[in-house]
């Protein structure tokens, strides 16, 4: 079978991938913009900031759970990040 | 608490008892956990210090020898230059990007630590075989981008390397970063507290949860993915980093500081120790007043914690006032968590309350471990391994030989450095054998990072003074004497015999080498139980030598691409036919074993000497030394590097032993080595001053046209053009990491 018509009656999924910093390590990038931008200008109220990435991908595949598993298992086998100091959650978005 | 239950774990019950006996009572949980990180191997040397007193230390230009975070050299004017060495092998394991990154931290901060400002970083890198191993590729991939970033948000210039692959380091990466730093005679402080009434402060970063319980976390699984969990991995912070940088180099101009201690395995419990117990003042501080991250830490936490970039200060008090405008001016954290003290003793408190009380008599010098050594029976059979048969196309073998990682050019990695920063980097990497900076009184130094695995684990002793050997032929090339080394010293669980044998013997190589010709070891590092958890197999042995050279003036510098054409090659030492840890052994015949080459130290110590005279009178345009991939790789990088072919007649070099095979002329890495480009109208002067110092030597052929020609005895053994070895040769690595053929 080629892939054309494997793909055959399949949607476009939107897929973001969210990697950051676990929650137990330090953030420094994160203190930086809370300590030398918002707290310098006088922006009270924020306690933290933590950064992250964030991968788009637009998936072509049968069902909404189809595209999170690919993107979890592109993520996970890839090293799109280090499970040892990031977590990664998947989670499906609109159909576009 | 679980983390009570872990304290002192990796005390033997005789080192228990010792520390009974000294104290004369029970130690209470707290004392037990300043006891451990002390005598930890890491920082006490318990296995490895009666070997390492081989090591030669003493010399006219060593003020400070190994022992502090940094050894001290004198380089004249008023200026010293300072060194250390360190790995960050398993954290890099776990974590490339972070843990090669915090290496350069705890590096940057031994400089910082003796009084002086860092000013050139250099990495030695360890990895698997990367054609074969994605994981490999990943590890290098992170490792050289921690050092990339972390070295380029503090300003300190990356200018030279070494990296090596082989299946030994798959599981265990060796990442080692060398740091010089420069300062004036006069501001060098030592990281030792030596009169009471100082003030202790802590400076930097906040104390967290971050490298605690790093030994258990490192035989869990990789793949758990628990949020929260209390995590050994440390996050680098640079820009803190950098403010300490740029605060202690205010403060140590103005004086303002009496010692400085880097906070780094063991964190506060082992810096405030070797503070106390090396200048045989005690301290008293109050764990309670360090500014802490999370606000649940217990005592234990706060005193083994490595949250990175941090430093200790020690400050008389009527300047005080002056250190915290200093800090406070470049948006340091800190915390004057306690004072130096009369009595010898470490107390620490907790809300004032007294927590822990060690006498510096209890601290200092854990008990020596007796360690059984013996020479393992694989290196017979290593040895007498049999020759291959020589390959019938050694063009063809050459253009395989020169796609090597180990041998293809490493501008992959380098190019991904900023290596220009600070504008001290006189020549760029790849230019010369070493990287050459310009030092705060205008004179010039040579640096470089060696490493041959493969030959130590074949012949530990050889092999460790090959290295040095070619770490001071590539200083010599560069234009520089040798003025001092200092060595990082890797292995398996020195609970084997084996593994132990083989750090003697490496140390041992060292010590011989660096005795004949009487060049110290000013500093270094020994790291033990880089070991494969599953299989429990050791890495091959990894001494790893950064050696300092000086220059005498900016026309020293010497660079090995190829200049003129018409030019005579010389190649400087006699060739010997071990073929044992070559590139050649190992990467196209696969083959682990056979002999490996024995080095004079006196010889080559002539041989420096008459490349370094050759250079002054100015008859010497270019000069390379013979060693990964032999003759034909070194001949090739000349050409390369310099756009402008050779010819060369194998059949003239002289030789020793038997007569040696094509193969054996090209590729051996045997002897002491040098090739140079010699100036064709003054060649008569060039050998009048090489028979002078009695150094053996032969022209061989002549630079010119765009072709590498090798011959043996006339006939053609290797011909291409210099665009043809140069495509193989620049751009394999970088095929290799970026995926594309």
């Amino acid at each position: 079978m080629d892939s054309k018509s494997l793909l055959e009656g399949s949607k476009l999924w939107v897929v973001e991938a969210r990697i950051q910093l676990k929650s137990s390590l330090k953030d420094p990038e994160g203190e930086t913009i809370l300590r030398d931008l918002l707290h310098k200008r006088g922006v009270s109220g924020v306690e933290e900031v933590r950064t992250a990435k964030l991968l788009r991908f637009k998936v072509r595949s049968h069902s909404r759970e189809d595209a999170e598993s690919l993107i979890r298992k592109v993520c996970d086998e890839l090293r799109l990040y280090n499970p040892v100091s990031h977590t990664c959650s998947v989670r499906v978005g609109e159909e576009v | 608490m679980r983390l009570v239950e872990e304290v002192a774990v990796t005390l033997t019950s005789e080192e228990r008892e010792v520390v009974r006996k000294r104290l004369g009572r029970e130690p209470n949980i707290i004392e037990w956990a300043v006891i451990e990180a002390l005598w930890s191997e890491h920082c006490s040397y318990k296995s490895s210090r009666n070997i390492l007193k081989m090591l030669p230390t003493e010399g006219v230009q060593v003020l400070v020898g190994p022992g502090f975070d940094a050894g001290l050299i004198d380089i004249g004017d008023g200026f010293v230059l300072s060194v250390h060495i360190e790995s960050h092998n398993h954290p890099s394991a776990i974590d490339p990007y972070g843990g090669a990154a915090t290496g350069i931290g705890g590096v940057v901060r031994d400089i910082l630590s003796v009084g002086t400002r860092p000013v050139a970083l250099l990495d030695s890198l360890r990895f698997g075989e990367i054609e074969s191993s994605s994981h490999s590729r990943w590890l290098l991939r992170n490792v050289v981008k921690g050092i990339a970033d972390y070295g380029n948000c503090i300003g300190v210039p990356t200018i030279a390397g070494e990296l090596e692959f082989d299946q030994s380091f798959e599981r265990n990466c060796l990442v080692d970063v060398m740091c010089i730093g420069a300062g004036r005679r006069e501001e060098v402080v030592l990281p030792m507290a030596t009169r009471p009434g100082c003030l202790v402060v802590l400076a930097g970063n906040t104390t967290g949860r971050d490298g605690i319980l790093g030994a258990s976390f490192a035989s869990q699984s990789l793949d758990s993915d628990e949020e929260g969990k209390r995590s050994a991995v440390q996050i680098p912070d640079p820009f803190i980093e950098k403010l300490l940088i740029d605060a202690l180099t205010e403060m140590f101009e103005q004086r303002l500081i009496s010692a400085v201690k880097d906070l780094g395995g063991g964190g506060l419990a082992t810096a405030l120790s070797e503070l106390a117990y090396k200048g045989g003042v005690g301290v008293d501080v109050d764990l309670s007043m360090v500014h802490r991250r999370e606000t649940d830490m217990t005592p234990v936490e706060v005193l083994v914690s490595e949250s990175q970039e941090r430093m200790l200060l020690l400050v008389e008090g009527q300047k005080l006032e002056r250190v915290s405008r200093m800090l406070e001016k470049y948006e340091l954290q800190f915390s004057i968590i306690g004072r130096t003290v009369e009595e010898r003793f470490v107390r620490l408190r907790w809300e004032g309350t007294l927590i822990a009380e060690l006498p510096l008599s209890v601290l200092g010098d854990a008990p020596s471990v007796a360690r059984a050594s013996r020479r393992p029976e694989y290196l017979d059979t290593l040895r007498n391994t049999p020759p291959p048969r020589e390959p019938e196309d050694l063009n063809k073998v050459f253009l395989n030989l020169l796609a090597s990682p180990n041998i293809s050019s490493k501008s992959w990695v380098y190019e991904q450095y900023d290596y220009e920063v600070g504008v001290r980097t006189v020549v760029k990497p790849g230019d010369a054998d070493a990287a050459i900076i310009k030092l705060p009184n205008g004179k010039l130094a040579a640096v470089k990072l060696d490493g041959d695995s493969k030959k130590c684990y074949i012949d530990p002793y050889r092999g460790a003074m090959w290295i040095v050997s070619e770490n001071f032929r590539n200083l010599a090339s560069s234009g520089a004497k040798p003025c001092a080394i200092v060595d990082h010293q890797q292995f398996g669980d020195p609970g084997k015999p084996d593994v132990y044998w083989c750090f003697k013997e490496c140390v041992r190589g060292v010590a011989d080498y660096c005795m004949a010709v009487g060049v110290p070891v000013v500093g270094g590092k020994v790291s033990f139980y880089n070991e494969d958890l599953v299989s429990g197999r050791a890495i091959k042995p990894s001494p790893v030598i950064g050696g300092i050279g000086l220059l005498s003036d900016e026309d020293m510098v010497t660079t090995l691409s190829l200049k003129r054409s018409g030019d005579y090659i010389v190649v400087l030492g006699v060739t010997t036919g071990e073929l044992g840890g070559s590139e050649y052994y190992e990467y196209i015949h696969r083959i682990c074993g056979g002999e490996v080459p024995l080095v004079d130290p006196l010889s080559d110590w002539q041989l420096i000497e008459a490349v370094l005279n050759l250079r002054r009178m100015g008859v010497l345009r270019a000069a390379h030394d013979v060693s990964k991939g032999g003759l034909a790789v070194s001949l090739a990088e000349m050409a390369v590097r310099g756009r402008i072919g050779l010819t060369a007649e194998l059949s003239k070099l002289p030789v020793r032993g038997r007569v040696l095979r094509r193969d054996g002329l090209l590729f051996s890495e045997g002897g002491s080595r040098i090739v140079v480009e010699v100036d064709r109208e003054r060649f008569r002067e060039a050998e009048m001053a090489l028979r002078r110092h009695s150094v053996p030597f032969a022209v061989i052929g002549e630079t010119g046209g765009n072709e590498i020609s090798i011959k043996m005895n006339g006939e053609q053994v290797i011909n291409l053009t210099v665009g043809e070895v140069e495509e193989r040769w620049h751009y394999s690595l970088e095929r290799l990491m970026e995926g594309y053929s």
